[in-house]
């Protein structure tokens, strides 16, 4: 095990040692943005404080679009298990001192947060669900006929929500063999990542469902389809702006982060250093500046700050550039870990 | 500071393609904001309705053609080391009807599509995959069509060179082309496009000097300033500069180590020209792998582009020495010697000499790799056990040049480039 941790990093003696493939920063990429679409929606059913249905972005869709997004991103987590029939065993123990136990502890609890947060405005999200079980409709009349409750849900959205997202970044931050990820910062990085990639998604997703003469017939004609099957009605497209207002802020915090996590390798040691030095000049550098920095963080910043100012349209670019670049910076970060190590501190 | 930056080495090739963002988003949207994600105004030049795109064409090729010439005669460039497409005449006309065509049926050229797709307009992106398509297609019927690819070669030739006349007096010749340009252009905008011109303009019938003629009368006189100021290039009795080549001497920066060339090779570099400066038989008997043969009485022939990174090896360190000197005075910017020359790399790569049995960890760890090492390139590791034979034995080369990885110079790799 020395020897295969140690020296065989030159890539034409040796594959590199990459244990994880696409499926953990696939994963950590859903779990930060499913983090991020709850704590949204958390946020606003308690500045809401609703006590009749309404069709709202931020607390219909979103927790609907997160129960998918978090299946698929459990799917993948799965599907990186060496031993899959051995799942079961996790739910056995809770040790405190290990992020994976918490992590499966918190995915648990996530579910029946997210589908509390369904279900209250579920009847308006898709009618047409809603007509055929009426159980749905009753569910969403008892939640929302108690305000306590409903601020019971939207506190424990938040709360799991920041348990998630911060959890998604621990998961790496505590493993001391690869210096890159060996940060606390990677946890908040992670998380508000993720709530920007939410407000991203709920802002596309606005933009998508306002008409709009330019687009495409086939966009048009696919959307009015699904609209039909759901007998869903027209959202509430005034909270855009602050979709978009969030989105920068979140964007920002994010970017101040990664500087705060490159300062801090920076100035820590020489193996540190050299794990900064793969995403500033190394062989991460390119894809990292371009498609994390340049292309998810600072052009979506551009364009929303334009869209704010009222100098151009509200499109779905930004979302689209916030999205990939998220998903960018959890496979920067998880590959470039992978190759950073102790040993480059000796040569 | 000297430019162009990348090949002086001033960052790499991931740097490289952080810079390429950066200047490819700034291209774009200065072509946006011009309009040139519209494929009607694009094609509307085809019908001399509105000429927007060959007066921009012809902005940047003055504006090119100038600040080149007056930063080479200053000395902030060395035209030398900019990279110039080789002409094939027949074929890049042929190439050039070709894209020619396709910008009129698709309203685009190559990137103003992908400015087309990137604001959202669909024509673009099918152009964009259409072009993509294209690429791939030209790429499997490429060796079918390659001895015509490289018919009526000519070399990397440029036009004062066809003409025999000075670069100063050709870039006076282009101004006055592109200002005649504009002119007709803005004439044939009038006369068949039914546009009067825009106040100001060049054709606007007012006599006061507007902005838009200062900047011609500027252009016309720094290009007639050019035509008397000499050559920009650096001639074959070019100035050494005695003080610099002293300094660049005396810095350990001109010197690869031979691991550090192992893990190029291993790597599978090929930005570096490996040269090994030894005679013809030495070269057949064992060459580092990749390796080009110019003994050093050949070294003066032209044999490489002043751009080239250089990599110089002998037997020992002494005629490589003479090679990095010769070089450098030759104009070459970037010569580096193989510290210990081939003696160095047998020593290192090939033989490796295990450390003591109670040597630090460290040392264990650093043979081991080396042993690898030494095995990807056909040497054996020499165990410290066994008494060391005299003359260990060089490995085999593999059978001449087909299947030996430097047979044909590593500059002949395809440069990209494109409107």
């Amino acid at each position: 095990m020395t020897e295969f941790t140690n020296f065989r990093h030159n890539p034409g003696l040796d594959p590199a040692v990459h244990v994880w493939g696409w499926e953990i920063p696939v994963y950590l990429f859903l779990g930060g943005l499913v983090a991020g679409l709850m704590i949204i929606a958390g946020v606003r059913l308690m500045i809401m404080r609703p006590t009749a249905r309404q069709a709202l972005v931020c607390c219909t869709i979103g927790p609907l679009a997160g129960l998918a997004l978090l299946s698929s991103g459990m799917l993948a987590l799965f599907l990186d298990l060496t031993n899959k029939v051995n799942v079961w065993r996790l739910y056995l123990t809770f040790e405190p001192t290990s992020p994976m136990s918490w992590g499966s502890w918190i995915l648990l609890l996530v579910y029946p947060a997210l589908l509390a947060n369904a279900l209250t405005h579920l009847p308006e999200a898709i009618p047409a669900l809603a007509k055929r079980v009426p159980a749905f409709v009753k569910i969403s009349d008892y939640i929302l006929a108690r305000p306590r409750f409903v601020v019971g849900i939207g506190l424990a959205n938040i709360a799991i929500g920041v348990a998630l997202g911060i959890y998604t970044g621990l998961l790496l931050g505590t493993l001391g063999a690869r210096p890159l990820w060996n940060s606390a910062v990677l946890g908040p990085l992670f998380l508000f990542s993720g709530l920007s990639t939410a407000a991203a998604l709920l802002h596309g997703i606005l933009v998508l469902s306002t008409p709009d003469n330019e687009r495409p017939e086939f966009a048009d004609f696919l959307l009015s389809m699904l609209t039909r099957w759901s007998e869903a009605k027209p959202l509430d497209i005034r909270i855009a702006p602050t979709l978009a207002q969030a989105d920068n802020s979140f964007l920002t915090i994010e970017l101040a982060l990664i500087g705060l996590l490159l300062i801090g390798h920076l100035t820590s040691t020489a193996a540190h250093q050299a794990a900064a030095h793969l995403l500033l000049n190394g062989p991460y550098a390119a894809v990292f500046w371009v498609f994390v920095i340049g292309l998810g963080i600072l052009m979506p910043l551009f364009l929303q700050h334009l869209e704010l100012r009222h100098r151009i349209r509200h499109t779905i670019a930004p979302s689209l550039l916030v999205l990939c670049g998220g998903l960018v910076l959890r496979f920067v970060l998880v590959a470039a870990g992978q190759a950073s190590h102790w040993t480059t501190a000796l040569h | 500071m000297m430019a162009p930056f990348f090949k002086y080495g001033l960052f790499g090739d991931e740097v490289s393609l952080i810079v390429a963002f950066v200047t490819g988003i700034g291209f774009g949207f200065f072509l946006e904001r011009a309009g040139f994600g519209n494929a009607r105004l694009l094609a509307a030049q085809f019908y001399f309705r509105d000429l927007r795109v060959l007066k921009v064409m012809f902005t940047a090729i003055v504006t090119a053609m100038v600040g080149l010439f007056v930063l080479a005669r200053i000395g902030l460039v060395d035209l030398s080391l900019v990279y110039l497409t080789p002409t094939f005449l027949v074929p890049q006309i042929v190439g050039g009807l070709i894209l020619g065509a396709g910008f009129i049926v698709g309203g685009y050229c190559p990137g103003t599509s992908c400015v087309s797709a990137a604001i959202g307009r669909v024509d673009g992106m099918v152009f964009l995959a259409g072009m993509i398509g294209g690429l791939v297609g030209f790429a499997e019927i490429y060796p079918h069509i390659a001895a015509f690819a490289h018919s009526t070669p000519m070399g990397q030739l440029t036009l004062a060179q066809l003409f025999h006349i000075p670069y100063g007096v050709l870039v006076f010749a282009v101004v006055v082309m592109a200002l005649g340009a504009f002119v007709a252009a803005e004439w044939a905008e009038m006369k068949i496009g039914g546009k009067q011109p825009d106040a100001g303009s060049l054709l606007a019938p007012t006599a006061r000097l507007t902005p838009v003629r200062r900047f011609a009368v500027a252009l016309l006189a720094i290009g007639l300033v050019a035509a008397f100021a000499g050559n920009p290039y650096r001639g074959p009795f070019a100035r050494i500069d005695a003080r610099q080549l002293a300094l660049d001497a005396g810095s350990p920066a001109d010197q690869v180590a031979a691991g550090q060339l192992a893990d190029w090779l291993i790597a599978g570099r090929n930005d570096f020209l490996l040269v090994d400066v030894r005679d013809a038989a030495a070269f057949a008997q064992y060459h580092i792998p990749a390796a080009l043969n110019v003994p050093l009485a050949n070294l003066a022939a032209d044999f490489a582009s002043r751009n080239e990174r250089i990599v110089v090896y002998g037997e020992g360190g002494t005629a490589a020495a003479q090679a990095w000197m010769l070089l450098r005075s030759l104009g070459y910017p970037a010569v580096h010697l193989l510290a210990g020359g081939l003696e160095e790399w047998k020593a290192t790569v090939l033989f490796p000499k295990a450390p003591a049995a109670d040597a630090p960890p460290i040392e264990q760890i650093e043979f081991a790799r080396r042993s690898a090492m030494a095995k990807y390139f056909g040497g054996t590791p020499q165990c410290t056990g066994a008494s060391a034979p005299t003359a260990p034995e060089l490995p085999k080369l593999l059978p001449p040049p087909a299947a030996a990885p430097g047979a044909t110079p590593v500059a002949q790799r395809k440069k990209k480039e494109g409107c």
